[in-house]
């Protein structure tokens, strides 16, 4: 069934020593109304090679992929493919040159089974499906690229990463040699990451190449044989081979600017303490979400909860910022009992609360920023907008929020400026003045200019002499912003360990639960 | 065979202003020429039958002043539903709630109107209805905010039940609210202090002034107060409520509260002004029910909500006069209302899509594998 491969990998364009040259594009220019997607961009892809294409939210990444699988047409410019012209009117006449895409948001049939989503489309089908035949052949795909996954299994009771493994088997059935990611690490947990990578590495192994779309700089280092980095449409910089990749030289050219994202620490002593939980136990229909914890956290001390997502993190933040009552234990911040006191009186006792989910959560999508800011606040009877003006457009001008000015709708700002907002109204305080400050995953999503930002602004909270906690799936984030970290495992911290001197491979291990008491 | 172009559905990243305004309006002609088909398919002539239509609904001085008088009520069941909706609470048993504020309306009336003077009285019989009103929507609110039980059937259903009470109370023999003495079953008259006088020679009574001013009232405390900045936050994302520490649970029961009360005042306004007892008729008016289609127009904006409550008071209005001065069915009026909502409904979609035409380029010859 995979045997539409091409033939031969021949062509004219033959770098000498290379690999040879699978498909390349010269020249490509794409206008949107209003914005020009990509200009004059040239890219090229060899036999069994991890091509990555690195750019901010933006640069045009996903405009150049989606041309190059057929789904959208540029216009100017060629596509060759083993150095012969093709033209890609739709992703099928790309999957027929063997170009296929896995896009960022999955494109299956929940209630189908992983066999059925994988020969969906397909136009060989007969009549009645013989299932065991198509389980079979699926599993002998899935199988060649040390993909596991089970093909009677229904789709819909998939985890996210197994159905991105549906995609690319998907893709690969369907005879792909060229197979274009577009972000596959965004919605995966580290874990599922290192299974993906392995994957890919299976995949150029056996000839298959990989264009990886991403804006995350660390994990474009390591799976990179080459990279292409775009800003605003152009290509502003390449990195011609494996180990080259330098992170503070590919952040320069995504951005346009230096970048520093080295590790900051509490230049000031810390203080009194500002949080205190005590045996902490929360139990939601009948499972132990959060079991025993206890930790306490100080004035201009930044404390780092590492830990896979589901661990019980949103859980711990809702519990501290009174949004869930705890099972059993207590709460205290700035020396006041504040458990089972509601979101309300946290933030009266100096609580100020980032959550994860930014817009819909944070922020009220369809309000206005000024209205945003209002949101935490102590709001009159009739709302008091004017006075609240001159302070939002303080706040956009220092915070440096790209925005039409305080009526801005938030849903119409990028996520970077969306989480300015949330940390501009979360730092500035509004019932009282902030002492605490639990930030989830602040810079999810963001592009580095944007992680740049808002790292700064922790650590110059920290420096104020505010008290972090600190919860994330990014780990590298954590080890460099922490003082002191402690994992999170299965609802109970497994491992604690100053930020300073913590080890990637211990932190690391109690993620994955492999050891028990702390350091 | 190809069509030679496709249409396209863009969506916008932004509404324009203009078309707020402008989808509405062309929603109301749409739905006259839709109207316009149906009495040249019947024989009618569509000049005649619009412009008495028009002359008796809006541009006589009868017909102007019957129509605001009716727009009262219209108005009132308008921003019922414009006001839940607002926060995605679908009541649509303003009708229900009507009926049952003339109950109540009729029952203060009655109960009270001997004993005191005017200026107490119609006081206490409005409020009286907005009360009865908001109690019968009290417990589709109640297990819409704790079980979150759809309010859309317990709304609906329970106007069958509110509709059988206005039955009851006036075929029971002995009843309260009986007139007594009569062989034909008919409300008891509330008495004078009890009812306003109509605006000199018209039909209107001051309750119109009462309800424009409430509706004008409604829209600034939705737009301006603290009450309304958390029925924004809830509609947009109840997630966010409950960050900031909002009560969904509890700004649901005062929405739906309020909604009932405002349908079950409509009723009360009909009992001080026009009806004066409590009248079985009014099952068949279904003005609960046109406050929905009021609302849609206005896309739920309680100012608009004046505007075409008073567009749909003409429309029914010179509807009904069709009947009697020429042999057009009444159901015209009726048709159009519906028509109207249709094509309001549906005009959404160029709010929030932009629809351009895309030629289909020439059929190309697939590159084969």
């Amino acid at each position: 069934m995979t045997s539409s491969a091409h033939e031969g990998a021949q062509g004219p364009h033959h770098a000498s020593g290379a690999a040879p040259v699978a498909l390349e594009a010269i020249g490509i220019v794409k206008r949107f109304p209003g914005v020009l997607a990509n200009d004059d961009v040239n890219f090229d892809i060899q036999t069994g090679e991890v091509h990555t294409l690195l750019g901010e939210n933006g640069a045009g990444k996903s405009t150049l992929a989606s041309m190059l699988c057929g789904l959208y047409q540029p216009d100017a410019g060629r596509i060759l493919r083993n150095g012969v012209p093709i033209e890609l009117p739709s992703p099928r006449a790309g999957l027929q040159h063997g170009i296929a895409m896995v896009h960022q948001h999955f494109r299956l049939v929940d209630r189908f089974t992983v066999a059925e989503n994988v020969v969906l489309g397909s136009r060989d089908l007969s009549f009645k499906l013989n299932r065991r035949e198509l389980n079979d052949a699926v599993a002998a795909v899935a199988d060649t690229y040390g993909l596991p996954v089970d093909p009677t299994a229904t789709v819909g009771d998939l985890s996210v990463g197994q159905r991105q493994r549906v995609e690319i088997v998907k893709a690969l059935y369907q005879g792909a040699e060229i197979l274009l990611l577009d972000e596959p690490t965004a919605v995966l947990v580290p874990a599922e990451v290192e299974k993906l990578f392995e994957n890919v590495h299976a995949m150029t192994q056996t000839g298959k190449s990989v264009v990886f779309i991403s804006h995350k700089l660390g994990e474009v280092a390591r799976i990179s044989d080459r990279v292409t980095v775009l800003r605003n449409g152009c290509v502003t910089g390449h990195v011609a081979s494996k180990g080259q990749a330098d992170a503070k030289e590919l952040a320069r050219l995504m951005v346009g600017r230096d970048i520093d994202l080295a590790a900051q620490r509490a230049s000031h002593p810390i203080g009194h303490e500002v949080l205190q939980i005590r045996d902490v136990n929360l139990t939601m229909n009948g499972v132990n979400v959060l079991s025993n914890i206890s930790f306490n956290v100080h004035e201009g001390e930044m404390v780092g909860i590492a830990g896979v997502a589901g661990n019980g993190q949103r859980e711990l933040a809702d519990v501290i910022a009174g949004l869930l009552s705890p099972t059993s234990g207590t709460i205290s911040i700035g020396g006041a009992m504040s458990t089972d006191r509601g979101p309300i009186a946290a933030r009266e006792l100096g609580l100020a609360y980032v959550p994860e989910d930014r817009l819909g959560v944070g922020l009220v999508p369809s309000m206005s920023i000024l209205d945003n800011l209002l949101l935490t606040r102590d709001r009159n009877i009739v709302v008091d907008r004017a006075s609240v003006m001159p302070e939002a457009t303080r706040l956009i001008d220092e915070f440096e929020i790209k925005a039409n000015g305080p009526e801005h709708m938030a849903r119409k700002l990028s996520g970077g400026n969306a989480q300015k907002v949330l940390l501009a109204r979360e730092l500035s305080g509004g019932r009282t003045a902030t002492k605490l400050l639990v930030v989830c995953s602040p810079t999810r999503g963001l592009d580095v200019g944007a992680i740049e930002t808002v790292r700064r602004l922790l650590d110059d909270a920290r420096s104020a002499g505010q008290a972090i906690l600190l919860i994330s799936e990014d780990l590298d984030e954590i080890m460099s912003l922490a003082d002191r970290v402690l994992v999170i495992y299965r609802g109970a911290i497994v491992h604690e360990t100053p930020g300073e001197t913590a080890s990637l491979e211990k932190v690391g291990a109690a993620m994955a639960g492999l050891t028990q008491g702390s350091a | 065979m190809r069509a030679p172009f496709r249409l396209q559905f863009e969506q916008r990243t932004e509404t324009p202003k203009r078309l707020g305004i402008l989808v509405p309006v062309v929603s109301v002609f749409a739905a006259l020429i839709a109207g316009a088909l149906f009495l040249l398919a019947t024989g009618h002539s569509v000049g005649d039958t619009y412009s008495n239509m028009l002359s008796d609904g809006f541009f006589s001085s009868t017909g102007i002043t019957d129509t605001l008088g009716l727009s009262t009520v219209l108005i009132c069941t308008g921003i019922a539903a414009a006001f839940a909706f607002q926060m995605n609470l679908y009541n649509i048993g303003g009708e229900g709630q009507l009926y049952v504020g003339m109950i109540g309306a009729t029952w203060f009336g009655l109960y009270f109107g001997e004993n005191l003077p005017s200026f107490l009285m119609i006081p206490i019989v409005l409020l009286g209805g907005a009360l009865c009103g908001a109690a019968w929507i009290a417990i589709p609110a109640w297990v819409r905010a704790r079980l979150g039980t759809s309010e859309i059937v317990t709304t609906l259903l329970l106007t069958y039940v509110a509709a059988s009470l206005v039955n009851h109370f006036i075929y029971r023999s002995g009843s309260y609210f009986r007139a007594p003495n009569t062989m034909f079953p008919q409300g008891r008259q509330v008495p004078d202090s009890a009812m306003l006088s109509p605006i000199g020679d018209t039909k209107m009574y001051p309750t119109f002034f009462v309800v424009i001013l409430l509706s004008l009232a409604l829209h600034w405390m939705v737009r301006r107060t603290e009450f309304g900045y958390r029925i924004q936050v809830i509609s947009d994302s109840p997630r966010a409520a409950r960050y900031a520490g909002i009560s969904a649970r509890r700004t649901t029961v005062q929405v739906m509260l309020i909604s009932g009360a405002l349908a079950g005042l409509g009723g009360a306004t009909l009992i001080v002004g026009s009806f004066q007892r409590l009248d079985p008729g009014i099952v068949t008016l279904g003005y609960g029910y046109a406050g929905i289609v009021i609302a849609a127009l206005a896309r739920n904006n309680m100012a608009a909500v004046i505007v075409s409550g008073i567009l749909f008071a003409g429309l029914r209005s010179g509807g009904d006069k069709l009947q009697i001065s020429t042999d057009t069915p009444i159901h015209i009026g009726v048709m159009l209302q519906g028509a109207i909502l249709l094509f309001a409904l549906g005009g959404e979609a160029f709010r929030r899509y932009k629809i351009r035409v895309v030629r289909t380029p020439a059929v190309r010859v697939e590159v084969t594998a």
